[in-house]
């Protein structure tokens, strides 16, 4: 039996986990954690902790979200049990084996599982999510949590958030100042879309970290991706894997990020975004 | 006694600044004394103002025994200086040059009070006023003097070889009046001549003293190097350690002074191209500004923001046209990478957007931030020998620097280049991902430590190598290669590729077949080739090879930068842009092609013409003559 | 106070990642090294922890003989000494393994640390676990995620976390460990008398031995690719109309 462990934070994601499980085929059961006394990830952990020697399933998966990554960690440390995160793949036997994500998808890790039950997230986007969700068995979380959030602080967003939008439209190096951005804001203002960017802007101080598409900022998956003069070194693509389209607009026709476009334009951003702009207006003008 | 106490004051303060080399090299010495100082070479780069300083200048130089005669003549109207005093042609002279004296205090005064030129703009003009009013009195006085005595018959020199004395010594009668008047202006005379010197040193007119010192401490050394700092002196604790100027104790001997040097004549300020675009820079201020705070005796404050604002600091493009326009050989380019220095090592402050840049040099080697694996990427197809260790040393190494290797634009230049020197047979290999940045971008934003360490790796890997001779494309890599690692133990014949190629095209090892006589090519120098390193020619061979060449009005040494000098490639620039400045220059030629000879000036001057909307082509001279190429 | 926060030694990868002829590392050839992104700004907040109240920090890393350049690199940020576990460089030390060794060596230390800081997950591995682990062997309690940390009294540290829509706040006695993450704050940018200060700071080592690890690397393999023909809509701002196209086609426009 293969416990998965619903984690709901993303709804796709963990009826991605749910293929996954049935991908190995054994029963599949979905359990959630009552968490209505505030959330707790040692609760958590220590409530599915319990589950598992109760039930002794072969394996427990959860999504590889933050706190699917960090639930089944806590699971992990509590019984002494290896586990293996952000799994693209996986075969049930002795031991089990295993494909997971390195560099933030970037790279792929074949490894094998030496424990019982396996614990193992699942790596968003490398399965197909089922159509529609499980029943969710809910069991009371631990009592004697050790860390329980205290209260929930909104953070307001202006515009689309990034993690949401279903159109990104980022800017690189290759922008060069804060003030630059207005063109890339002015694009995505018109497509509805959120305004990422890359690390080396947010190192330059020129936008805040919120608005980090990449490996350490945040993942996104919009159906269209803008990519605005970003040569695409390897922690801002795992940034943007999710991406169903990815459009790359760079001055440099050898730049690595046209190895993963779908649409390529080679020129210079200030020139380009605006032209871009314009002919929006143009077309929406004449429509 | 005035002046004898300032005086020891400011040998004090020269004294216990900080130590620099600057010993050597005698006969250049001598010979920029000759020319910059006598001959004031470089005050005549102005006709007009240079030859109304020469005059004074030369006229002072002439005149100083008429001071030893005039306070011999206070002690005893009888007596004169032996033998000197005597001589009619030195009298012919004295009165030659004193009006020459004369009329060019007059055509300062019309300069500055008519003309109103702009690099006066900061300067303390009242200070100059009151100088010239003194220097007239002397000369005025000297002339009425002499013309007394002629008129009491007291001259001990033919009267009439001084012919305007003479004339002068008509007004005066053979009378008790006279005999007042002569006592009257020799006294005058020789009052004014010690108010001058007590109030000399007060002022900014110190440099008639300072000044030639000063050019006999200029540098000899080539232009484009800078003075490294030891971070591992065993002599020197740590605590001690000097980490570029944060004080006024921290500037060195010949920067203190340069700063009495100053006569704020603003030559400097006028070939700022950052001043020529608005920007709050100009040389001239600095040396104002740091030359207020040593003054002032001021051990604490901090020199920026007090004596030189930040903005001034990070707006300069360390191009030199301020130190070749400085008459008194004034180092500007050093006080601000001092300044950078400091900012930047000890107070880790700097413009944000460079940040980027220092941490992409250190980790990945380069300041574009790409994986030097991908280094030698653009040179896949073409069958370019890359050096591995172990690997015989080829005749030439061509280093190909970061901007060739990782720019769009600036790839195209080697790419020519690695074909050109390939079909001619030239045996030559690159490093490949072993090459890294020299750590010019580093050295320039002042983070000199960085600098160093890409230095000595730098070196290292040549040396094992057994590199002797260096080609490169960029000015920047050829002016640290070949003036700045000989400091780490480098010691290679580097030379630029338009060199080299301009000497395989004379020996007819590349022949350009299409060249096309009607294309008009106008080529701007860079300035660390043209004004640092003295290339100017053989990129113009090339030119002329393959079109009609037609030069801009501030060429050669006199080149306007590009903008991306100074580690200003990773800056943002506050108001106009200096290289749209230059790309109108070029495109007021009427020419269709802009050629350029640096990966920098390839980027900076194409941004350019888009932005000004300019219909030039930029293009370096190595891809123009492999264009001209059959088969190229 | 007292901070410790852990490290590790990573490559930076470029554009493209290269593998050994094995297939079982990454080719760290011409690349250059630094620490996890989410782990420097661990550091740069032990620094301003330790200015903001007084006290000492260390850094900790479990790496290869070379990874005394990160450790020299976080002790130029401020930190005051570091302790250097020793690996081989040749054999990886999974999740398991390595929270074990960091637990000795933590729990050898003569002052108990008041807070550890771990990078929520390494740039390179990605294991998400180590901190957590740690946390459980030493009896801590763990936070995750963390973008905000606030020292409230002796006693306890307010922590933020950002979740979807937000962030979550924890109020948490320490001692207890905590992983940050990216945007936490801006690293300095070391001065030079901090870099040459740095390298006389005292340094630590010893080398625990590897136990055999229980998720084990077979071996990496690239990702396939996708596959995609990359479809050149134009040069310069002429694209702009066949962009358009594009656009429409995708309901946008």
């Amino acid at each position: 039996m293969i416990l998965v462990f619903a984690e709901r934070s993303d709804d796709e994601l963990f009826r991605q986990a749910l293929a996954f499980a049935h991908g190995l085929r054994d029963d599949v059961r979905a359990v959630g954690i009552d968490d209505s006394g505030g959330y707790s990830p040692d609760g958590c952990g220590a409530a599915l902790a319990r589950l598992v020697s109760e039930r002794e399933p072969r394996a427990v998966l959860a999504p590889g979200t933050d706190r699917g990554n960090e639930v089944l960690a806590h699971v992990a440390a509590m019984l002494d049990l290896p586990m293996a995160a952000n799994c693209t793949s996986a075969t049930l036997g002795e031991p089990l084996t295993l494909t997971r994500v390195r560099w933030g998808g970037s790279l792929l890790e074949e490894a094998r599982l030496h424990g019982s039950p396996a614990l193992l997230t699942v790596a968003p986007h490398a399965v197909t999510a089922v159509d529609e969700s499980a029943d969710v068995e809910l069991v009371p979380a631990a009592t004697d949590a050790r860390v329980r959030v205290s209260e929930r602080v909104e953070t307001v967003t202006a515009g689309v958030s990034l993690a949401d939008a279903d159109v990104v439209v980022s800017g690189g190096r290759g922008v060069g100042s804060a003030e630059g951005f207005a063109v890339i804001e002015e694009l995505a203002e018109l497509l509805g879309a959120a305004v990422g960017c890359s690390r080396a802007v947010t190192s330059a101080g020129w936008r805040p970290h919120t608005d980090q598409v990449g490996q350490t900022g945040t993942k996104i998956s919009p159906s269209l991706y803008i990519a605005c003069g970003i040569s695409g070194a390897t922690q801002h693509m795992a940034g943007c894997k999710g991406a169903k389209k990815l459009m790359a607009i760079n001055p440099d026709n050898e730049a690595s990020i046209f190895a993963s476009a779908d649409y390529a334009v080679i020129g210079d951003l200030h020139e380009v975004v605006p032209a871009i702009s314009a002919e929006i207006r143009k077309t929406r003008g004449a429509g | 006694m005035l002046f004898a106490t300032r005086a020891r004051l400011l040998i004090r303060l020269v004294q216990g600044a900080a130590p620099t080399q600057r010993s050597g090299d005698v006969p250049r010495r001598v010979r920029n004394e000759t020319e910059i100082v006598l001959g004031q070479r470089k005050l005549l780069q102005r006709l007009g103002p240079g030859l109304m300083h020469a005059f004074i200048f030369w006229g002072f130089l002439v005149l100083v025994p008429t001071i030893l005669i005039a306070m011999i003549g206070i002690v005893d109207k009888h007596a004169t200086l032996p033998w000197l005093g005597h001589q009619g042609w030195y009298a012919l002279l004295v009165d030659i040059f004193c009006v020459l004296v004369l009329g060019g205090v007059l055509a300062a005064l019309w300069i500055r009070k008519v003309q109103r030129p702009q690099r006066f703009e900061g300067s303390h003009l009242g200070e100059a006023d009151l100088i010239l009013a003194l220097i007239a009195t002397i000369v005025i006085s000297l002339l009425l003097w002499h013309a007394t005595r002629i008129a009491l018959h007291l001259n001990e020199w033919p009267a009439s070889w001084s012919p305007v004395s003479n004339a002068l010594s008509h007004l005066f009668a053979d009378d008790q009046t006279t005999r007042v008047l002569e006592r009257v202006f020799v006294w005058i005379h020789v009052l004014t001549i010690l108010t001058f010197l007590a109030y000399l040193p007060r002022s900014k007119h110190l440099h008639i003293f300072v000044a030639a010192v000063n050019v006999w401490f200029g540098r000899t050394r080539a232009r484009g190097r800078l003075e490294p700092l030891k971070f591992d002196d065993p002599d020197v604790p740590e605590e001690d350690l000097r980490f570029g100027a944060g004080t006024a104790p921290d500037l060195t001997w010949k920067q203190v002074l340069d700063t009495f040097s100053c006569t704020e004549c603003g030559r400097c300020q006028d070939a700022c191209p950052a001043f020529a675009t608005g920007k709050i820079l100009s040389p001239k201020l600095v040396i104002m500004g740091l030359r207020d705070l040593v003054m002032a005796q001021d051990t604490e404050t901090a020199l920026v923001p007090t004596a030189v604002p930040a903005d001034m600091v990070w707006d300069c493009v360390t191009c030199g046209a301020c130190v070749q326009a400085c008459p008194v050989s004034i180092e500007h380019v050093d006080h601000i990478v001092d300044l950078r220095r400091h900012l930047v090592m000890v107070d880790s402050s700097f413009p944000s957007e460079s940040e980027q840049m220092l941490r992409d040099v250190e980790r990945a080697s380069n300041p574009w931030g790409k994986a030097q694996s991908e280094r030698a990427d653009w040179a896949a197809e073409l069958g370019i020998k890359v050096l591995e260790p172990g690997d015989p040393a080829p005749e030439y190494l061509y280093w190909v620097g970061c901007a060739s290797s990782f720019d769009e634009r600036a790839r195209k230049t080697a790419a020519a280049t690695a074909k050109l020197l390939r079909n001619a047979g030239v045996d030559f290999a690159i490093l490949g991902p072993r090459e890294s940045c020299t750590g010019d971008p580093a050295r320039r934003i002042g983070n000199e430590y960085v600098f160093q360490a890409f230095a000595e790796q730098n070196v290292e890997t040549l040396n094992d190598a057994g590199i002797t001779k260096v080609v490169t494309g960029c000015p920047h890599c050829f002016n640290t290669l070949a003036n700045e690692y000989p400091d780490f133990g480098g010691d290679y014949e580097v030379v630029h590729h338009s060199e080299l190629l301009s000497s395989l095209v004379r020996d007819g090892r590349i022949k350009p077949t299409k060249a096309q006589s009607d294309t008009h090519i106008t080529y701007h120098d860079s300035c660390y080739l043209a004004r640092h390193n003295d290339v100017v020619e053989a990129p113009r061979e090339l030119v002329s090879a393959v079109g009609q060449p037609v030069e801009m009005k501030r060429s050669r040494k006199e080149t306007f930068c590009c903008g991306a000098g100074g580690a200003h490639m990773w800056m943002e620039e506050r108001g106009r842009a200096i290289n749209e400045e230059r790309v109108r220059e070029a495109a007021a030629t009427g020419a269709g092609t802009l050629a350029v000879a640096c990966p920098f000036c390839t980027v900076m001057l194409d941004d350019g013409v888009q932005s000004a909307g300019a219909d030039l082509r930029v293009v370096d001279v190595a891809t123009l003559l492999s264009e001209s190429i059959d088969g190229g | 106070m007292n901070v410790l926060v852990c490290v590790k030694r990573v490559p930076l990868t470029g554009g493209k990642i290269v593998l050994t002829d094995d297939e079982r590392a990454i080719s760290t050839r011409h690349l250059g090294f630094t620490v996890s992104p989410h782990e420097e700004c661990g550091a740069e907040e032990a620094v301003r922890l330790i200015e903001q109240h007084g006290g000492s920090s260390t850094v900790l890393t479990l790496g290869p003989p070379e990874a005394e350049e990160q450790l020299r690199d976080m002790m130029a940020l401020g930190i005051d000494r570091a302790v250097h576990l020793v690996t081989d460089g040749s054999n990886e030390w999974d999740p398991q393994a390595t929270a074990t060794a960091i637990v000795e060596a933590i729990e050898a230390q003569p002052d108990p640390p008041d807070l550890i800081l771990f990078g929520n997950e390494s740039a390179d591995a990605g294991n998400y676990q180590v901190a957590i682990r740690v946390a459980h062997k030493l009896g801590l309690p763990v936070v995750t995620g963390v973008k905000g940390i606030t020292i409230e009294n002796d006693l306890s540290v307010r922590l933020e976390q950002e979740v979807p829509g937000g962030r979550d706040v924890y109020v948490v006695p320490m001692p207890a460990v905590v992983t940050v993450k990216e945007g936490l704050n801006l690293p300095r940018y070391p001065s030079v008398p901090g870099r040459l200060r740095a390298k006389r700071k005292p340094l630590e080592t010893s080398t625990p031995d590897r136990p055999q690890p229980k998720l084990e690397m077979v071996k990496l393999t690239l990702p396939p690719g996708s596959g995609k023909q990359t479809e050149v809509l134009g040069n310069g701002a002429e694209a702009a109309p066949a962009v358009v196209d594009v656009l429409s086609e995708l309901g946008l426009v």
